[in-house]
């Protein structure tokens, strides 16, 4: 109990000071904003991307599935996707796992029957499924854009006709032109190169029949990796309070009352975890405010990671502000950390592209796999399954950093 | 008359290099302040730390209200308020924030808290300055909240080390008697500080530490008589080259017993000093120097610490 209440005391401290303040929320919004800005730019320098491989599993036999055939293998597309096709969908998903695809797009049977409406106006709901190689990050993203593109057409299409009041067999009409300015537009858009493509790629709303879903932009790569960055500042800079109370001597004061010294270690810890808790929090929500990021589609897959991430990240302060000799120390050593662990673990740039040591390096430190958790979240938009490796390791990092923090704590303050 | 409520006994606290408390014994009565008196370094806090379980002895025990600081360190922290020499409050929460979060550690709560809070503010004399940050006081007004915060839990004993550094007069003023009236309440005091003049208003029984002994402790008259009847001359002078050689010569006339230099002030002790003054102050013409200034003072405990340390007790 006072262990809360010294982790509260803790946390209102910090959300007083100013300068706190700026750290943990002013720096890295400003740097995402930047770096967002960038990225956009960037995109239209670079190499476009080029003959992403994709496959196409048509199990429909009706002109819905035709139509996304049609829109894929158009020759304005040919350059960006090297499609081919494939009729068993787990096959297909193998290869995927194999590297040798991107993504995989699986037309059920039966779309079309099922989604447009019957002579009574009647219609159901099915899914084009699209399952995506989850290492990469930006061809997906492309892919998912298209065929969120067609498929927004085929609901317009669909819409348009049945207030028409078009009966089945008369949709093919409607649908082929449709589909034809369709590719025609994407690769219109792909000819004055890829920023247009990123720029559009940012109003896209994304559409699969029959649900409306969120829209994606680059910021969702940046946003997690700056507030991980900054974190993990913060998470050093609230550890290093314990020495700054022994200096000022309110940690002695607070060992002269009745309170035992583990909780005091405890309630400095938990006052630590909680200011991350709610740095990360403010964070992402304020990020969804202001730049419309989106953080994935699993709620309890984000909650969890996060816990876990500010989790490891102040048990990591704890430990390294235990083991200093000093505050001076704690602050040098914290700085460095923070510094090698945000380049080392893709809060600045992605790893993907990361191999042999410099991987393994990378996969020593937090950022590694909080980042990991976030990209599965919100570039993929996995789920908690998606998310079991990182949130292990977290968790792992985290209770071993905590154990040995409060043992060195106890040790160096019980005298 | 013998009820003590803190028995200190033979404390020792030894650092690597440093042998900081070196076998301290005292006891305090209950509803007496007690003060020890002593110069930077002497172990006042080093002692105090011990008394309050943040230290452990490395020998010796110490006994308050029938607990041990050894072996019932829990108990002992319930019974005893500390005032530390540091100002130990968070200045970016608000005097009454700080008392709130103080009272919450001393396991207080609710209604009971709150008026505790009401209380202590009004010792202080900040009630209604309550609401602002520590950050925005005076060093005076930052004092009385750090001696409010040991005031919370109603404390048998306080131990307030140096309560009064670095404060303007007036602030000392009122620190001094809100001592004086918590002590009229009952309250017992350990109290220390290196100004003499505090330990002899406050306290009827004074300890002197040295080099981390004690090594003087009963009433003013007590440590006085240990001076005899000497008074302390002091003797403001300039334009002396051979200050050894003078303080030489002076502690050969009869009469002189101690002759020491603090700053550009000779302190001498002095049996009946007012007959040998013509004596002292051709002596320091014969030096060359030229007299600015003479006080003559009798016995006090500046003069008892002179006379058993050879040193100025603020040097
Ligand atoms: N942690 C420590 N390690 C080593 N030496 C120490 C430590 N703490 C105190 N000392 C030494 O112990 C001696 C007594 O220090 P202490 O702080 O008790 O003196 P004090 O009487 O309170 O002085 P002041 O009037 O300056 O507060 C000093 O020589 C000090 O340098
Ligand atoms: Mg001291």
């Amino acid at each position: 109990m006072k262990a809360l209440q010294i982790a509260v005391k803790d946390t209102l401290t910090r959300f007083r000071d100013w300068k706190a303040l700026a750290g943990m929320f002013a720096a890295p919004l400003i740097i995402s904003a930047m770096i967002g800005l960038a990225f956009g730019d960037l995109g239209g320098d670079e190499a476009p991307i080029e003959n992403i491989p994709v496959v196409l599993v048509n199990l429909d036999a009706g002109e819905l599935g035709q139509a996304y055939e049609d829109v894929l293998t158009s020759p304005d597309l040919a350059t960006l996707i090297a499609l081919e096709t494939m009729q068993d969908p787990e096959a297909a998903k193998a290869r995927i796992e194999a590297g040798e695809l991107r993504a995989v797009i699986v037309i059920p049977a039966g779309f079309s029957e099922t989604v447009i409406p019957d002579s009574h106006g009647n219609s159901g709901q099915a899914n084009v499924e699209l399952y995506t190689d989850p290492t990469a990050e930006i061809s997906p993203v492309i892919v998912r854009s298209i065929v969120e593109r067609i498929t927004a057409a085929i609901n317009s299409t669909l819409l348009a006709g049945q207030v028409a009041g078009q009966q089945a067999a008369g949709y093919a009409p409607l649908l082929g032109p449709a589909m034809g300015q369709l590719g025609a537009a994407i690769g219109a858009e792909l000819q004055s190169g890829n920023l247009n493509l990123q720029e559009s790629l940012l109003d896209l709303e994304v559409v699969s029949t029959g649900e409306t879903g969120e829209s994606f932009d680059p910021f969702a790569f940046f946003i997690p990796g700056m507030a991980v960055f900054f974190l993990m500042f913060s998470m050093f800079e609230g550890s290093r309070s314990i020495l700054q109370e022994e200096r000022h001597w309110t940690l002695q004061r607070l060992m002269s009352t009745p309170t035992p010294t583990w909780e005091i270690i405890l309630g400095k810890m938990g006052g630590t975890f909680l200011t991350g808790l709610l740095q990360f929090t403010i964070l992402m929500l304020s990020s969804t405010y202001l730049f419309g990021v989106s953080w994935g589609t699993s709620i309890l897959g984000l909650a969890i990671l996060v816990v876990l991430t500010v989790f490891a990240a102040s048990g990591l302060g704890a430990m390294l502000t235990a083991f200093s000799r000093n505050e001076n120390q704690a602050g040098v050593v914290g700085s460095a950390v923070s510094l090698v662990f945000g380049a080392l673990g893709g809060s600045f740039f992605p790893t993907d592209g990361l191999t042999g040591l410099i991987n393994i390096a990378s996969k020593l430190t937090v950022n590694r796999w909080a980042m990991d958790g976030f990209l599965a979240l919100t570039v993929n938009r996995g789920g908690l399954a998606d998310i079991q490796t990182p949130i292990l390791v977290l968790a792992v990092v985290g209770s071993v950093t905590f154990v040995l923090a409060t043992l060195a704590f106890q040790k160096r303050f019980v005298k | 008359m013998s009820n003590p409520i803190l028995q200190a006994q033979n404390l020792h606290k030894r650092y690597e290099k440093v042998h900081a408390v070196q076998g301290i014994s005292f006891d305090i009565q209950q509803g007496e302040i007690f003060s020890l008196l002593g110069p930077n370094g002497a172990g006042k806090t080093t002692t105090i730390s011990m008394l309050s379980c943040l230290l452990s002895a490395t020998e010796g025990d110490a006994v308050i209200d029938g607990h041990s600081v050894r072996t019932q360190a829990d108990a002992v922290k319930r019974v005893i308020g500390v005032v530390p020499q540091e100002i130990a409050l968070y200045p970016d929460l608000t005097a009454r924030e700080n008392l709130m979060f103080w009272g919450k550690m001393y396991s207080l709560s609710g209604a009971h808290l709150k008026q505790r809070v009401a209380e202590t503010l009004e010792i202080a004399g900040l009630s209604d300055r309550a609401n602002e940050k520590v950050e925005t006081y005076s060093g005076g007004m930052k004092r009385r909240i750090n001696i409010a915060v040991g005031l919370l839990h109603e404390p048998k004993v306080l131990f307030m080390d140096e309560p009064t550094v670095g404060i303007d007069p007036q602030s000392r003023r009122r620190i001094l008697d809100t001592v004086l009236e918590l002590n009229q309440r009952g309250l017992t005091v350990l109290y220390t500080t290196h100004y003499m003049e505090e330990a002899a208003e406050l306290s009827r029984r004074i300890g002197i530490v040295d080099h981390g002994k004690l090594i003087a402790l009963g009433t003013q008259d007590d440590l006085t008589k240990l001076v005899g009847e000497s008074d302390t001359v002091r003797i403001g002078i300039s334009g002396v080259n051979d200050t050894d050689a003078l303080l030489a010569a002076l502690t050969k006339l009869s009469g002189v017993d101690h002759a020491a230099l603090e700053e550009d002030e000779l302190v001498l002790q002095a049996t009946n000093a007012n007959a040998h003054l013509s004596q002292i102050i051709s002596a320091i013409g014969a030096a060359s120097g030229q007299v600015k200034s003479i006080k003559v003072a009798e016995p006090n405990l500046e003069a008892v610490f002179l006379h058993l340390t050879g040193r100025a007790l603020r040097d």
